[in-house]
């Protein structure tokens, strides 16, 4: 029961993170867009389907707006970088920062005598027979399964938006987004509008990652102005992670190493945690984690390296 | 036709007064379609400036681009670009090198087209007429059809943009009736009632014949898709000879990063397309043995001014000296005023 709790617990926070990897993948690989948008979509993607939840709003619906708000926030980066030509980080700061005030505004929900807030508790309203219930609990059975059915939702929903991203990026337009990102003059010459596709795709960037703050709300019922911070840099390490350990010789098997980078990065936070590891040490584990997987490849060259030189010591003797 | 009027461009990085540098001043030059213009001229005199002038990269600060007597100056580059095939320099630019050489074919083949977002992108019959196009090029590069194109040399890079400058589907319909309407030269409404008085019959006429085709039971499956496809291509024709875009080809020093063999050998490839396909085309080249060798009309650059314009029988008998003294004149010139 230990081991199945530790795996659950894995999923249930990697596979949201699944989705906040390939967003923030969309921007900074596919459009070489350093996409700070994502932390400020992030938390409000969980702010607004929080917000809508602890009003009793259908869960998905809430899942849906929490996501619409995202794609908002991509466009307004978007439209600030191609259209008012501010640079890209700095664009994505600026939207940034701007989310911040929004978060704090939608939270006030919870706080009758202020307009603002700095937390929405759902844990407390959940129950079986209350209008507050989130897209997993809907389909609850409420006794020690609960996580088991918690997990499949967040698998379905997560294979969904995978094959989803796949598709789009074969189709026509996707493939001249693609373009645009590679080699932007080309695109141009090729009869692209390389500024519409840009912002499109920012703003499918930060749609995905404010649905993994929704679907990481439903999760963690509970979400706060801290607690939903440092999501970019998790983005980020997934994303290096996975193609350092999965490759990324075609798209879709781009696509996929970044989703496993994912869970395998949680993988690793989980099991050291469970082995000891203080929770005030991640952040310091963090950065251990991106930097050697910044260094697999270096490191994979030594081994072969190494293995050529034992080989060809054996052939001399 | 293709017509440059008054065009003047300068460049000014720092915006102190004395960093201003004139591109091209008031620069007048007529293309008429079907001809091969080689440019030459020495460094910074103008003539990429020229080229991406005509494709939109940069815009004139004054003066006209027209084409088919239609001034096409404000558009942006992405909106002209059904029209000219564009081919850098750097043979890195002209394609994308994350993508495979099936996918930027694809991209290449749609140029000028609609990117519908829900419409799969690669298409079985536009693969096969790949592998056709690529067989001519004779590089083997039909076998490499899934491969990065970042893995290949600057010469099959080349070549490939070479093609898909060249390469492009047959424009919609709908953008046959744009373009007949925009370069007719006849008034607007009068191009768009000729085009439909032509267009909705035969499109009724099509669909009733598909109505038939469908009803008729004689038929097997592979009939009756073989009689739709013919009944298609009829109508397809009678919209076709609206069609009056020709493509236009910008070469900007394309063989200028290759070794001399494969520089030759896309050269040809080059007079080879140009040739088949009839197709109106602006070269800038170095090298005075090729801009001599190649087209029909000569073209020289100096300092932002055209200052020489062979065409014909006259250019055939030039030889390199000669060029040279007229660069050498136009030198001297320079230094007296």
């Amino acid at each position: 029961m230990e081991v199945l709790n530790v795996i659950f617990n894995i999923l249930t926070s990697g596979l949201p993170c699944c989705l906040l990897a390939i967003g923030v993948f969309l921007t900074f690989r596919l459009l070489d867009f350093a996409d700070m948008t994502a932390e400020g979509s992030f938390l409000l993607g969980a702010a607004l389907t929080a917000a809508c939840i602890y009003r009793g709003i259908n869960p998905f619906l809430a899942t849906i707006l929490g996501m619409l708000v995202g794609v908002i926030c991509g466009i307004i980066t978007g439209v600030l970088n191609r259209i008012l030509k501010i640079p890209k980080l700095l664009s994505g700061i600026i939207t940034l920062t701007a989310s911040a005030s929004i978060a704090l505004m939608i939270m006030g929900i919870t706080n009758p005598q202020d307009f603002f807030g700095t937390q929405i508790p759902l844990a407390s309203k959940l129950s079986p027979d209350s209008p507050v219930q989130t897209i997993y609990s809907i389909f609850y059975p409420w006794n020690q399964w609960n996580r088991l059915v918690e997990t499949i939702v967040m698998v379905v929903i997560v294979l969904i938006v995978i094959v989803g991203i796949y598709y789009f990026f074969g189709t026509e337009y996707g493939m001249a987004i693609r373009a645009t990102g590679m080699n932007e003059k080309m695109a141009r010459s090729q009869g692209i509008n390389t500024t519409i596709a840009t912002i499109t795709c920012i703003a499918i960037s930060n749609g995905l990652i404010a649905l993994a703050g929704a679907l990481y709300v439903q999760d963690a019922l509970s979400v706060s102005t801290v607690s939903a911070t440092g999501y970019l840099v998790i983005g980020l390490a997934s994303i290096l992670i996975g193609e350092a350990i999965f490759g990324k010789r075609s798209f879709k098997n781009w696509l996929i190493s970044v989703a496993l980078g994912a869970i395998l990065y949680f993988t690793i936070i989980t099991i050291a945690i469970k082995l000891g590891l203080p929770t005030q040490l991640k952040s310091l584990l963090y950065a251990v984690l991106i930097t050697i997987a910044l260094c697999i490849p270096l490191i994979r060259k030594g081994i072969t390296h190494l293995i050529k030189k034992i080989g060809r010591k054996k052939q001399t003797c | 036709m293709l017509e440059l009027k008054n065009v003047t461009k300068s460049f000014n990085l720092t915006g102190v007064k004395e960093d201003l540098r004139v591109a091209l001043d008031h620069i007048n030059l007529q293309i008429e379609s079907g001809e091969f213009v080689t440019i030459i001229g020495g460094n910074g005199s103008g003539k990429s400036t020229t080229m991406n002038i005509i494709t939109g990269v940069v815009k004139p600060d004054e003066g006209q681009v027209l084409l088919n007597n239609v001034d096409i100056t404000k558009m942006d580059e992405h909106q002209r670009a059904s029209w000219f095939g564009h081919v850098f320099q750097d043979p890195m630019m002209g394609t994308s090198g994350d993508m495979s050489v099936l996918e930027n074919l694809e991209i290449a083949y749609r140029r000028g087209r609609r990117h519908s977002p829900f419409a799969w992108g690669f298409k079985k019959e536009n693969k096969k007429e790949f592998i056709k196009e690529l067989q001519r090029f004779g590089l083997g590069l039909e076998d490499r059809l899934n491969q990065k194109v970042g893995v290949m040399s600057g010469g099959q890079r080349q070549a490939l943009t070479l093609l898909m400058a060249t390469l492009r589907n047959k424009p919609t319909h709908k953008v046959v009736k744009r373009d007949y309407i925009r370069f007719s030269e006849k008034d607007h409404k009068v191009a768009e009632r000729e085009f439909d008085e032509v267009y909705i019959p035969a499109l009724r006429e099509y669909k009733n014949e598909v109505k038939d085709i469908k009803k008729d039971a004689k038929l097997n499956r592979k009939e009756r898709k073989q009689a739709k496809l013919e009944a298609y291509e009829r109508f397809d024709k009678k919209v076709r000879k609206f069609d009056l875009t020709k493509q236009i080809l910008l070469l900007d020093e394309h063989t200028a990063a290759l070794d001399p063999k494969t520089a030759k050998k896309v050269l040809e490839l080059t007079d080879k397309i140009v040739k088949e396909n009839e197709m109106t085309t602006l070269m800038i080249t170095h090298n005075m043995k090729d801009a001599i060798t190649y087209g029909n009309r000569l073209i020289m650059f100096h300092m932002g001014h055209i200052i020489y314009d062979v065409k014909g029988e006259e250019k055939q008998k030039l030889t390199v000296e000669d060029l040279l003294k007229k660069f050498d004149e136009a030198d001297q010139k320079a230094e007296q005023q």
